[in-house]
C-alpha cells in the first residue's frame, strides 16, 4: 500500500510509531496529484514547494518526539473559499483574479496548529453557487459530474489526492460530492466550525466541514476544527468535545428515524435500495428503526431559495455592479434575479425556518439519529440538465441534489454522508445520518459502526 | 400567478430601482428567472406564522454564549 492510499487515523498512526514521515506521505501525495489531477481538475493550485517545507518541519518535530495530534503530517486540501494567509481564495472565479488573503482563516489555522499540511486549493463551483463542479471530473467516471460545490476536494480525497480535505455546505455543498465520488462528508450544527475566513455564500446556511475516507477520519479532523471563535457571529461557545468514536461502537437501543415521506420520494430505485440495506445494517448492530414523517416538507426548497437567494445577492452586491461579465452565467443570472427578491420573502423564509426548526426538534425527540438517501442519484453525466422520474416529472439536476441535503442546512443538523455502495454503473451511493443539534458524537458513532461491518473501501480508479 | 409574472421591461425597472442597471440583453433572462424564484418562494406565503419571529438573531453583546442552534 503506498502512503496516499492511508486513511487519515493510519497514517497518523504510522506517522506516530515513527513507521512512516511525513516527508513521505507528503510526497507520495504530490506525486499522486501529479498523476491523477490533469485527469480529474480538483486543484486550483498545488503548493508543493510549501508543503514539502512543512512536511519537513513535521518530521523534525517527530523526530524530536513532539506530535501536535492525528493530523501530525497528514496533506490536506482546502477547497478554494477558504483564506489561507498570502494565497489567492480564488472561489473558482474570474472575478478573483488578483486575490491574496491576508491572515488564514480560522479553520487553515487550526489545521496548522494541528501539524496538517496544506498541499494546495481545490475547486469549488463558482462562489459555492452551483452544484456539479464543471472543473472538475467526476473521481469514478470523469465523464460524470463531480457534484458540488465543493467538489474538488471530494474528488480529490476519492482519488487519493488528498489524505482529508475540507468542504463548505450551504444546501448540501459537502454532502452531495462526497456521496457522488464514495467519499465521507460531514456537515457539522450550524455555528460549531467557525467560518471566520471562508468566502460565504448565505451567511445563515454556511457550514464548513470534513471530507474524509472515513467517519472515523471525520471525527478525528472535527476534533481539530469545533470550537468558539467569536469572528462568527453564529459560532457556538461549547465545550471542547473529542469527537473520536469507541474503536466498537454498540448500536443497542439507539433509535434510528426512517422517513416515510420526502427522502424516499422521487429517489432513484438503486439508491433506494442499497440506502435501505445500509439501514437494515443499522438495525443488525442493535438499532431500533422507528418509522417517522419528516414535517413542512412542502416549504423546504421555497425556505432555502428564500434565505440563500437574497444573501448570497447580497454578498455579491459591490462585483455584481462593476464586474458582473466575469461571473459564469448560472451564478450571474442567479444573482442579478435575486435582486428582484423582497424583503417579505426573505422574512417568510426566516419565520418558516423557525417553524421548521422547532417541528424537527419534535421529530428529533423521538429518535436518536435519521437515516436517508443523501442525494437521490448517482453522478449524472457533464452538461446534463435535469432528471426525468418515473412518474414523469422533471426536476433540474440542481434542485434533486440539493432536495435531500437542504433541511439540515435550514435546521442547523449535524448531516453526515457515508458511502453505503455503488449502483449497476460503479457509481458510489451515499447514506446521509442527521442528528440532533451537537449530537455530532451520537452521528459518528453510528457512522462509525456502519462503516466497521463494512470491508475497506478502494480508492477511486483514476487515471 | 400570470398577473404576478414580470415582463422584460418590468424586471429592468425592478432592477434599476435596486440599484442595478441592467443590459437591454438581460432584461429577458432576469424576469424569467426572477419569476421561476418566486413561485419557488410563493408558496410560504400558505404559512400561518402567528406571533413566530425570524430565524435571525441579534444580541446586543459582543459575544454570544449560549448553544441555540
Amino acid at each position: 500500500m503506498q502512503p496516499y492510499e492511508l486513511t487519515l487515523a493510519d497514517a497518523a498512526q504510522q506517522i506516530r510509531a515513527r513507521r512512516l514521515s511525513p516527508v513521505e506521505l507528503v510526497d507520495s501525495v504530490l506525486d499522486r496529484i501529479d498523476q491523477v489531477d490533469p485527469h480529474v481538475g480538483a486543484y486550483v493550485a498545488v503548493t508543493a514547494e510549501q508543503a514539502r517545507g512543512a512536511a519537513r518541519e513535521a518530521e523534525q518535530e517527530a523526530a524530536r518526539g513532539v506530535f501536535r495530534g492525528p493530523l501530525h503530517g497528514v496533506p490536506v486540501a482546502l477547497k478554494d473559499l477558504i483564506d489561507v494567509a498570502g494565497s489567492a481564495t480564488s472561489a473558482s472565479s474570474r472575478v478573483r483574479a488578483g486575490h491574496r488573503a491576508a491572515a488564514d482563516s480560522t479553520v487553515a489555522a487550526r489545521l496548522r496548529a494541528a501539524g496538517s499540511v496544506l498541499v494546495g486549493k481545490t475547486h469549488t463551483h463558482e462562489f459555492a453557487y452551483g452544484l456539479t463542479t464543471p472543473q472538475t471530473g467526476n473521481a469514478w467516471d470523469r465523464g460524470r459530474v463531480a457534484g458540488g460545490s465543493s467538489g474538488g476536494s471530494a474528488v480529490a480525497v476519492a482519488a487519493g489526492a488528498a489524505t482529508f480535505a475540507l468542504g463548505t455546505d450551504t444546501g448540501g455543498s459537502i454532502r452531495v460530492p462526497a456521496a457522488l465520488n464514495g467519499v465521507v462528508g460531514f456537515k457539522p450544527t450550524y455555528g460549531l466550525v467557525p467560518r471566520h475566513g471562508v468566502t460565504s455564500l448565505s451567511w445563515s446556511l454556511d457550514h464548513v466541514g470534513p471530507v474524509t475516507r472515513t467517519v472515523e477520519d471525520a471525527a478525528l479532523v472535527l476534533t481539530v476544527l469545533a470550537g468558539h471563535d467569536p469572528r462568527d457571529p453564529a459560532a457556538l461557545d461549547t465545550p471542547a468535545v473529542d469527537y473520536r468514536p469507541e474503536p466498537e461502537p454498540d448500536l443497542t437501543g439507539v433509535r434510528v428515524g426512517v422517513p416515510r415521506n420526502y427522502y424516499f420520494d422521487h429517489v432513484d430505485a438503486e439508491v433506494e435500495t442499497t440506502v435501505r440495506r445500509g439501514i437494515a445494517q443499522l438495525e443488525t448492530l442493535g438499532a431500533r428503526l422507528v418509522e417517522i414523517d419528516i414535517p413542512m416538507t412542502r416549504y423546504i426548497q421555497a425556505t432555502q431559495w428564500g434565505l440563500m437567494v437574497p444573501e448570497a445577492t447580497a454578498y455579491h452586491e459591490g462585483t455584481l455592479r462593476t464586474v458582473p461579465e466575469l461571473y459564469q452565467a448560472d451564478v450571474r443570472i442567479l444573482l442579478e434575479a435575486g435582486e428582484l427578491m423582497g424583503a417579505g420573502d426573505y422574512l417568510r423564509a426566516q419565520r418558516s425556518r423557525t417553524l421548521m426548526r422547532e417541528e424537527w426538534a419534535r421529530v428529533l425527540e423521538k429518535v436518536d439519529v435519521i437515516a436517508a438517501p443523501a442525494v437521490p442519484m448517482t453522478a449524472v453525466k457533464a452538461g446534463q440538465d435535469s432528471v426525468t422520474w418515473s412518474d414523469g416529472t422533471v426536476e433540474s439536476v440542481s434542485d434533486a441534489y440539493v432536495r435531500l441535503s437542504s433541511p439540515a442546512n435550514i435546521t442547523g443538523v449535524p448531516a453526515l454522508s457515508v458511502p453505503v455502495g455503488h449502483d449497476t454503473a460503479g457509481l458510489p451511493i451515499g447514506m446521509q445520518l442527521l442528528g440532533r443539534p451537537l449530537g455530532e458524537r451520537q452521528l459518528l458513532r453510528v457512522g462509525h459502526a456502519y462503516e466497521r461491518t463494512q470491508s475497506a473501501r478502494p480508492l477511486a480508479p483514476t487515471a | 400567478m400570470p398577473s404576478a409574472e414580470l415582463t422584460p421591461p418590468e424586471a429592468a425597472r425592478w432592477a434599476a430601482r435596486a440599484g442595478l442597471p441592467l443590459p437591454d440583453d438581460r432584461h429577458a433572462a432576469v424576469a424569467a428567472t426572477a419569476d421561476h424564484i418566486h413561485s419557488v418562494v410563493a408558496v410560504l406565503r400558505e404559512l400561518d406564522f402567528g406571533d413566530t419571529p425570524p430565524a435571525s438573531a441579534y444580541r446586543a453583546g459582543k459575544e454570544k454564549h449560549d448553544a441555540a442552534v
